[in-house]
């Protein structure tokens, strides 16, 4: 085993409850278990505090109509009992996490002084399981990214497409402002395309109906003419909408290995 | 009265306070500064600014893009040096990330994957490399050195600069039952450029104390002045606090104390 495996196995046993409960982690006796078990602990809340506060910074500043700060989520029963099974950066871990904050911030006794509230919500739980998930940190320079030449598209995991019946783009803007009345939304029904990168850069846009179409007949598997035909698109359409869809991180093209 | 300049890092959200503030030299920056940010225009004319963003960790090498936004960053700041941490915080697949400082083996290995990675990015930066030591809660058995002779054999060979944080050497010492001013005395003061200062919070995961976005205690403050008087090329002293929960009493008062003790 290299130094540097040993660090990945040190780096691997604080973000993965699992592991560091594992036979295979304990027989290592790389460190102390209990120092190692509370420093896990301190990086778990450090890590979900960095998050919740970032991706429901909009639900954080209706607190004050709310009463209910998402990251408070951080001091409850409930994330203590996920440490045990936390994973940090894995999707089942955000969107657990994500859960307890909605389930936080959302009232109980269904009372709706916000009509949005369920759509935001909805909307910053997908920000944050969308931006789980392994990701590159340094570029290989061996070109990846690039698009093969007539290679069926599939969705990349994770990617999320939104339905929600308010228009929150116009509003989202307004809650970071100073305001005094409640910002409201209007209702429309509004589709919107969440994606993250390789590096993990998340990216909103809003999904016209053959971005929709494309994200939901994108499976990897269906050629570009069978995916023109199915979403009923001219081929330089579908091709400007990949292409789209490809600088946001939504979709890839298969190489077949 | 020190010639040592004085300063904090630039939070956003004391951007108004801080383009009126007096009393501070510079502002070290954590993160790139947004477009929207009104101060910005002001801060950046007003202040010397240290780029202390995270560009990468050394113990891979900086690819292109990494290279390429610490060059841009040090020419938006026009900054004296750019500095990063000895960290090693995410694995090499890229798999796992505690997103959170946390320092390399002191191995030979990783000696050499720092000095080479190091030299690297020094051979295309136009300002020195400082580096900054990062605390260790608990000690790997797999270590073969000495932290402070880890760091002094990186110094000698790359040439770079030490950025001493000093919270980080008192919590090692308290975790390590030691007198912080002993342990101090390990470390290779004479290549420290900056020092980083601030306080230390209790917290409940660690059950001891830890960083925060704090005011440095005046045990920090005399800390620091004993470690200034053995630091003979320090140029800078930074209150190390970025935090949206920062407030602007605690920030300046922090730095006029500071300056105060120096």
């Amino acid at each position: 085993m290299s130094d540097r495996e040993i660090q990945d196995s040190v780096i691997r046993a604080l973000a993965d409850a699992p592991y560091r409960a594992s036979p295979e982690w304990r027989g290592l006796a790389l460190a102390d278990p209990a120092r190692l078990e509370r420093f896990a602990r301190f990086l778990a809340r450090h890590f979900y505090h960095e998050r919740l506060v970032h991706f429901f910074k909009y639900s954080r500043a209706l607190a004050r109509v709310t009463g209910r700060r998402p990251e408070a989520v951080l001091h409850s029963a409930g994330f203590d009992a996920l440490l045990s099974t936390a994973v940090l950066g894995s999707r089942a871990t955000a969107r657990a996490v994500a859960a307890l904050a909605v389930n936080h911030v959302r009232p109980a006794d269904g009372a709706q002084p916000i009509p949005y509230l369920n759509d935001l919500l909805e909307y910053e739980q997908a920000m944050m399981v969308v931006e789980a998930g392994p990701r590159v940190w340094r570029d290989a320079g061996k070109g990846e990214g690039g698009r093969g030449k007539g290679a069926p598209p599939e969705l990349v995991e994770g990617t999320v497409l939104l339905d929600l019946a308010y228009d929150l783009p116009t509003v989202l803007p307004k809650l970071l402002q100073p305001w005094t009345e409640v910002p409201q939304a209007a209702p429309l029904r509004v589709k919107l395309l969440i994606a993250r990168s390789p590096h993990g850069r998340v990216t909103v846009a809003r999904a016209d109906a053959a971005v929709a179409s494309v994200v939901e007949l994108a499976d990897g598997r269906k050629t570009l003419p069978e995916l023109a035909r199915e979403a009923g698109l001219r081929s330089e359409d579908l091709d400007a909408t990949l292409a789209g869809l490809a600088d946001l991180g939504a979709v890839r093209f298969a190489t077949g290995s | 009265m020190s010639d040592i300049s004085v300063g904090a890092f630039y939070n956003p959200h004391l951007g108004a306070e801080l383009a009126r503030a007096t009393g501070i030299d510079h502002l070290a920056m954590a993160d790139p500064p947004a477009s929207h940010d009104p101060h910005w225009p002001a801060i950046k004319q007003r202040y010397t600014l240290l780029l202390h963003d995270y560009l990468g960790q050394l113990s891979e090498p900086l690819d292109e893009r990494s290279i390429a936004r610490a060059r841009s960053l040090a020419e938006l700041y026009r900054t004296p040096w750019v500095a990063e941490h000895f960290q090693c915080l995410h694995t090499e697949d890229g798999r796992y990330n505690i997103n959170y400082v946390f320092p390399p083996l002191y191995t030979e290995e990783f000696l050499r994957r720092f000095v080479t990675n190091a030299k690297a990015l020094q051979a295309r930066l136009d300002q020195p490399l400082v580096m900054e030591n990062i605390p260790g809660f608990f000690d790997v058995k797999a270590s073969q050195l000495s932290e402070p002779v880890w760091l002094r054999r990186f110094f000698e060979t790359t040439g770079a600069g030490f950025l001493l944080d000093l919270p980080h050497v008192w919590l090692e010492a308290h975790y390590r039952a030691m007198q912080p001013a002993a342990w101090l005395a390990e470390f290779p003061l004479d290549r420290v450029v900056e020092l980083h200062v601030a306080g230390v919070a209790e917290d409940d995961d660690l059950q001891g104390p830890w960083i925060a976005p704090a005011a440095p205690s005046d045990e920090m403050l005399d800390f620091m002045g004993l470690a200034v008087s053995r630091c003979p090329r320090a140029q800078a002293v930074t209150f190390d606090a970025f935090s949206p929960s920062l407030t602007p009493e605690v920030l300046l008062s922090s730095v006029e104390r500071i300056r105060g003790a120096l």
